[in-house]
């Protein structure tokens, strides 16, 4: 039983016994740098957490508990910066496989992370508390008014706090943004003249017609920039990287994608479905960041989810109504959970993010035998690696496939690439597929500009017209409208 | 002085009708974003330029809000804007609209110019400058810029003729040079708003036009009297860009009673300090000059220690008093950069004052605008 509320928390994580008795002390410190205090334990363990994650999921509570592993990992970067572990940082979104590899072939001597991203994920879904260190930024001078990231932020609050030290080389991919690379700069210029970074860019400047992918030049330049910036990673930190431990962390990614893709199918195809587009996307982390206590805590957890599931399928049992429309968005807002929520009040299914579905392209096996032009390739084959024509071609084929009722489009205004297309794809994507879409605009990591009630009406609307619709379609008579 | 000045604008102002009559005579002409497109190749190819950098209206840069969001920054979404709106003279009989990318805010404009059916040419920069691939891969554009012309015109670029436009443009730029230093005197003849003014024109005329008028410009002002007292605050004015027709903010700073003495702005702005090497490799000197010789662009990494070193310098050879960070709306990198000059400057104890521009100079809008620069010159003046 525990006996404290951080003890509790960590109960609500699925942390028994002895582990629970080892890990707690350490909780506690790392919840303290973090700035969570006892009232944020109360509020996360006896509201917002209850409120925003079904805990009747075992799978659902182990996952909660592994993000929390990582975090606390994370709140003591200093000690580890103190005992010469080597510090290699990058930032989403990137390729996964040589960060994982490099942990593979350095072992505890080097600590592998992506900080804002994992304390992101970490604060705002769990405690709903990114707020201060955003603050923190904006004070330093990252102004509100001008609609930073608040991913970017955070970076720059953990640093501010001390909780993030500077680390020996920071790989950036500045391969979709300009601010996320900039911030190394701004650090560097602004606090800490040691924070050392390597970046690789590739101007977004395919033309119209053009695929990204399919032009050799292109794949052969980032595949080379690539290799010069991964060659520098490993002569900071001393560590060798072997074809092995490349091949050990592209088969984890694989093998934890192939199950990622299992859990969304079950949920997204369920009638009920169980689970909320918000709860899906938290077992993605593993795709946007790598964890340096190692992703078997995840793996578990989703082993588990995808046997409860299961469990659920065959009951015929789940969280919404039987018959309940589904609604896809580019990224379900996992940050913000309480936005799938009042769509689940609301009636309405959040289940695929059209980023976590591969394209038909993505499941081309690579074409080269070099790493690099293979990790190249991939990356210009991801959304976020194309030019917006060819992006809005790919989000056409992901909705045919995956048979929605209705597409939520926006959520990433405040980025000067990603979210700039969305206005324009959603009317795109409603003529081609003739599926309703909606675009909102709204921060996928900051919800302090829009308030559940602000939103709440927008919501309701949309739902209500996702499910005349479906119904409309089900008695055999489609109307026709325009993106919203 | 005035007279020549009005010459100047006046044929600038006529330039999209004289592309008009050109281009119904059979002429190609390519409209241009950005000064990572050199205009000299351009010329060499025969095609008639014109450079898209018009700002300072409030309704362009919302006439792309149906399709993109509104923290792109003001300039970008104007380039759009004004097309949109029907207000773009020269966009609609483009044979090509070249495109510099350097930012994501240009690269998504260039998109949506893509999407309405427009023939854009995109020339890509990569913004790691410290990197010799990455300089290797803009210069592959500048190539295939090049071959893009030539395909165009069905001309071949003689590197001869490159050559004489490229010493057009350090005439242009000596001339600016010599009107430029008039402002390091203690009551120079002319100041920000007439030598933006001087680049502005320069970009609308035929080289060899400009050449002499700037020539013409400088013996007038050479020996006319003062147009500012010596003690006007001296201004440095930093920044994104000053663009075609957003004037606002530069004329009232000078209204109140200061000397814009000299500019540091990446765009709408001649890379005059810079001359370009006429011996050589012409398209490889455009290169050099635009990517390694001049002070990196804000967008660049790594830049703003350089581009600070640069600011040190024309501190003090304008016996500059304070600096304005002249900022458009959501130009979320150079909001960054602002705050790590205001930094340095604070440590150098030069005074900055800070102005953001979303291009909406309502009267609600301008009067608070006013009333910061008033008491930033009054600030100044008494610091003296």
């Amino acid at each position: 039983m525990a006996s404290t509320i951080y003890e509790e928390y960590l109960e609500l994580g699925a942390y028994e016994g002895k582990e629970r008795q080892r890990l707690l002390p350490q909780w506690i410190e790392a919840a303290t740098r973090l700035g969570l205090t006892e009232k944020d334990m109360e509020f996360a363990v006896r509201e917002w957490i209850p409120d925003m994650w079904d805990l009747k999921y075992l799978g659902i509570r182990k996952m909660i508990g592994a993000i929390t592993r990582e975090a606390i990992d994370h709140a003591h970067l200093m000690e580890h910066k103190k005992r010469g572990v080597k510090l290699v940082y990058g930032i989403i979104p990137a390729i996964l496989t040589p960060y994982q590899a490099i942990k593979k072939a350095g072992g505890d001597k080097i600590f592998v992370s992506f900080p804002d991203m994992c304390l992101m994920n970490f604060l705002q879904p769990l405690f709903h508390k990114g707020a201060p260190l955003f603050e923190l930024a904006e004070q330093a001078g990252l102004t509100y008014g001008c609609r930073h990231c608040a991913l970017n932020k955070l970076r720059i609050g953990l640093r501010l706090k001390d909780v993030v030290p500077a680390p020996d080389i920071q790989w950036s991919f500045g391969l979709v943004c300009d601010e996320a690379t900039k911030v190394d700069e701004f650090i560097n210029c602004m606090y800490d003249d040691q924070w050392f970074a390597v970046i690789t860019r590739l101007p977004h400047d395919t033309c119209l017609g053009e695929v990204d992918d399919e032009i050799p030049e292109r794949v052969e330049y980032l595949a080379g920039a690539f290799k010069d910036a991964y060659e520098e990673v490993q002569r900071v930190t001393g560590i060798q990287v072997k074809e092995e431990h490349l091949a050990a962390a592209s088969d984890d990614f694989q093998r934890y994608l192939g199950k990622t893709d299992v859990l969304t199918r079950l949920v997204g195809e369920a009638d009920p479905q169980m689970l909320r587009g918000s709860e899906l996307n938290n077992f993605c982390h593993p795709f946007s960041m790598p964890f340096n206590t190692g992703i078997e805590y995840m793996e578990d957890a989703l082993d588990t989810m995808i046997e409860e599931v299961r469990r659920e399928v065959a009951n015929g049992t789940g969280d919404y109504p039987k018959g309940a429309p589904k609604i896809a968005a580019f990224f379900i807002p996992y940050a913000v959970p309480w936005v799938d929520k009042v769509f689940m009040d609301n009636g309405v299914a959040t289940s695929f993010s059209l980023g976590m579905i591969p394209s038909e392209k993505q499941l081309i096996p690579p074409s080269h035998d070099d790493v690099y032009l293979n990790v190249a390739e991939q990356w210009l084959r991801m959304v976020f690696g194309m030019g917006c024509h060819t992006e809005v071609k790919t989000w056409i084929e992901k909705v045919n496939r995956v048979k929605v009722d209705g597409l939520l489009l926006g959520f990433f205004d405040y980025d000067r690439w990603i979210g700039q297309i969305h206005k324009l794809g959603a009317k795109e994507v409603e003529k081609a597929t003739g599926v309703p879409t909606f675009y909102i605009e709204a921060d996928f990591f900051d919800d302090r500009d829009y308030s559940q009630e602000a939103l709440r009406t927008r919501i309701e609307s949309i739902s209500q017209v996702i499910k005349m619709r479906k119904a409309a379609r089900e008695q055999g008579a489609v109307g026709q409208r325009g993106a919203a | 002085m005035e007279d020549v000045m009005k010459e100047f604008a006046q044929l600038a102002t006529d330039r999209p009708a004289e592309l008009r009559r050109l281009k119904q005579q059979g002429k190609k002409v390519v409209a241009y974003i950005g000064h990572f497109v050199p205009e000299e190749l351009l010329y060499a190819a025969g095609v008639e330029p014109y450079l898209i950098c018009r700002g300072g209206e409030p309704e362009p840069p919302e006439a792309v809000l149906d399709d993109m969001l509104r923290f792109l920054n003001p300039l970008a979404r104007s380039i759009a804007g004004f097309h949109l709106m029907g207000l773009d003279p020269v966009m609609p009989l483009a044979d090509l609209i070249v495109a510099s990318q350097p930012e994501c805010h240009i690269q998504r404009i260039a998109e949506l110019l893509e999407h309405k059916g427009l023939p854009v040419f995109k020339v890509g920069v990569p913004p790691n400058w410290d990197k010799a691939y990455a300089g290797e891969y803009y210069f592959r554009e500048l190539e295939q810029l090049k071959d893009r012309l030539q395909e165009l015109t069905g001309n071949a670029i003689a590197d001869e003729k490159l050559r004489e436009y490229i010493g057009y443009s350090n005439d242009i730029n000596r001339a600016l040079r010599k009107i430029d230093e008039l402002r390091k005197r203690d009551s120079p003849p002319l100041g920000g708003y007439d030598f933006i003014h001087l680049n502005h024109h320069s970009f609308f005329t035929e080289p060899e036009v400009a050449v002499e008028k700037l020539h013409q410009v400088f013996a007038a002002l050479e020996h006319a009297p003062a147009r500012f007292p010596k003690n006007a605050p001296r201004i440095l004015l930093a920044g994104h860009a000053v663009a075609v027709g957003d004037y606002l903010v530069v004329k009232n700073l000078e209204d109140s009673g200061a000397l814009i003495a000299t500019e540091m702005l990446d765009e709408g702005i001649r890379w005059y300090r810079w001359d370009t090497a006429v011996e050589g490799d012409p398209l490889r000197n455009l290169w050099r000059v635009r990517y390694l010789d001049k002070v990196p662009v804000n967008i660049f990494q790594p830049a703003w220690r350089d581009r600070f070193e640069h600011m040190r310098t024309l501190i003090g050879d304008y016996r500059i008093d304070g600096v304005v960070w002249y900022q458009l709306a959501y130009d979320e990198i150079y909001d960054m950069e602002c705050t790590v000059i205001a930094k340095w400057l604070r440590d150098l104890k030069v005074p900055l004052l800070k102005l953001e521009t979303s291009y909406e100079y309502s009267r609600e809008a301008t009067g608070p605008l006013n009333t910061k620069i008033e008491s930033f010159v009054e600030s100044l003046r008494r610091g003296r």
